[in-house]
């Protein structure tokens, strides 16, 4: 293979950076563009090799995620942590590293020694001022790459990064709104004896850690569960998943709310040490007759009960989950008579900006009627929503115990 | 949305973080940026919350990382707010139990630490 001499003709330029800047390549969905995008870079720069690693930020490590000539990079899963060897450092220092000796002394991966590479060029991939990956090009004969070579290769790297964000975005965005699909119950249980409604919407067009969940224990207990952890899109909902299970478990060990509680927040601590959530775990009787409820730094219902207008339940409110090692947890009792209607929330519903939180409180028990539950969620979020885009996530769950005649019926 | 930045000002070498009218998500990664930054260059960090009128959970989780990283590494977060949406939610949450906030900078410059040597 002949080694390119001397610096490229202004016309040979342009004709490479066109063909790395080609807007038909937008056409393409993201993992055919990255692997165009590597064809091209390989061929541009007359290497053998091209790969592109992507930074695991949980792990701090580079993943191979696409390549050209070294799809066993890829197939095998390659991993290099990020800070060592040769795609480890420009992910490190955030620059362009050229080797001109290609052994274990200066790469970790064996597969690109194993294979022959004598010369390589890298460049991080930069996205919002973070290095979120590292592409890098091969050449089995020895090869002084040139300054023009590392701007083309940075200038794909540039183009991959827009690529691989979107992709990313898109990925997360999918899998983040599968789950909460998956975690919200889109029918609510049948209760005898009370009516339940429910919505969801999330904020400004993104998942987030909002969550409602409705079971009944062995004993027949209905137990009403309503959270927000912070955060948003796919890491708030995987966080949402696990308390809502590790929920249920521990309501079925115990029907104390604020033992629920704090076994869920122990967990949380020891396993997610920078989660944080505001939980509200409310047990009802089997008569219905009563509730018992304990507040994990979430708002109190509001209670509408039949005749009377509807207030924010006085109920004392403990610690958010994931602040502080076993504080104390209190459980309140509210008696819940035929025809009682409850609201269950999440900050979304009621915070707006330029507004004070008892205003929205305000507003927010006005707008309950004395209706069944699916009624009654209509005229709560057309009151408080309205026409207006969510900021922030809001959930929604009324429950409501059978009038007094119907239940005689 | 993401070039939002907090000031940090020294007043009498306690470095303090000024924070806008809102925070939320769009805007909690520069708070969480700005704590890191101001812890390095005190024992004792204030948040002068002051101007905040809206505060979502993104804002509260930032403000939580802080208190606890204060905590494990021997300083200490102190917040300003006096009163309104942000103290409500300081409230609700129980936040207002664990973080030490006053009405003011000038009491939250001044209050001698309590159990810190």
């Amino acid at each position: 293979m002949t080694v390119r001499a001397g610096p490229l003709t202004l016309e040979e330029r342009l004709r490479d950076i066109q063909a790395i800047t080609d807007a038909a390549l937008s056409h393409l969905d993201d993992r055919a563009f990255l692997a165009q995008l590597l064809a091209r870079t390989r061929d541009i720069l007359r290497t053998d090799t091209a790969a592109l690693l992507l930074l695991d930020d949980s792990s701090k490590q580079l993943i191979a995620t696409a390549a050209a000539g070294l799809e066993e990079e890829v197939r095998q899963g390659v991993l290099i942590p990020v800070g060592r060897g040769f795609a480890g450092r420009i992910a490190a220092e955030c620059r362009p590293v050229i080797l001109d000796r290609v052994d274990h002394t200066t790469v970790l991966n064996p597969i690109l020694w194993a294979k022959g590479i004598r010369s390589m060029m890298g460049v991080p991939l930069v996205a919002g001022g973070r290095v979120i990956g590292v592409l890098h090009v091969g050449s089995l004969d020895r090869r002084e790459f040139t300054s023009q070579d590392t701007e083309l290769l940075q200038m794909a790297a540039d183009r991959a990064a827009v690529a691989v964000q979107s992709m990313m975005a898109q990925t997360d965005r999918i899998a983040a709104t599968a789950l909460q699909r998956s975690l919200l119950p889109s029918a609510l249980p049948v209760v005898d004896g009370a009516e339940m409604a429910a919505r969801y919407v999330p904020g400004s067009g993104v998942v987030g850690g909002d969550w409602y969940d409705v079971f009944s224990l062995p004993a027949g207990e209905l137990c009403i569960v309503i959270g927000d952890v912070a955060g948003s899109g796919l890491p708030a909902a995987v966080i949402m998943g696990r308390m809502r299970s590790a929920l249920r478990a521990y309501a079925l060990e115990t029907s104390d709310p604020a033992e629920v509680l704090s076994r869920l927040d122990r967990k949380m601590q020891h396993f997610e040490p920078d989660a944080l959530a505001t939980v509200l775990y409310a047990v009802f009787d089997r008569s219905l007759d009563q509730m018992r409820i304990s507040l994990a730094g979430h708002f109190p219902p509001v209670i509408a009960r039949p005749g009377q207008p509807a207030e924010v339940a006085d109920i004392p409110t403990g610690l958010m989950i994931g602040i502080a090692p076993s504080p104390r947890r209190q459980v309140t009792t509210v008696s819940v008579t035929p025809g009682t209607l409850l609201c269950f929330y999440t900050d979304g519903l009621i915070e707006r900006p330029g507004e004070l939180i008892d205003e929205g409180l305000a507003r927010l028990c006005q707008a309950i009627p004395a209706e069944p539950p699916e009624v009654a969620c209509a005229a709560v979020m057309a009151a408080l929503v309205g026409n207006q885009p969510a900021r922030d996530d809001i959930a929604l769950l009324i429950a409501r115990r059978q009038p007094a005649a119907q239940e005689a019926l | 949305m993401t070039d939002v930045t907090y000031p940090i000002e020294m007043v009498r070498g306690v470095p303090v973080v000024r924070v806008p009218e809102e925070i939320d998500i769009t805007s909690a990664a520069a708070l969480r940026e700005a704590l890191l930054q101001a812890a390095t260059q005190g024992q004792l960090v204030i948040v002068d919350m002051a101007q905040t009128q809206f505060c979502d959970t993104a804002g509260i989780h930032a403000l939580v990382l802080a208190h606890k990283r204060a905590l494990a590494e021997g300083r200490q977060l102190r917040l300003v707010t006096p009163g309104g949406n942000v103290l409500r939610i300081l409230e609700i949450t129980g936040i207002a139990r664990v973080i030490p906030h006053f009405t003011d900078l000038e009491q939250a410059l001044t209050t001698t630490p309590a159990g810190t040597p």
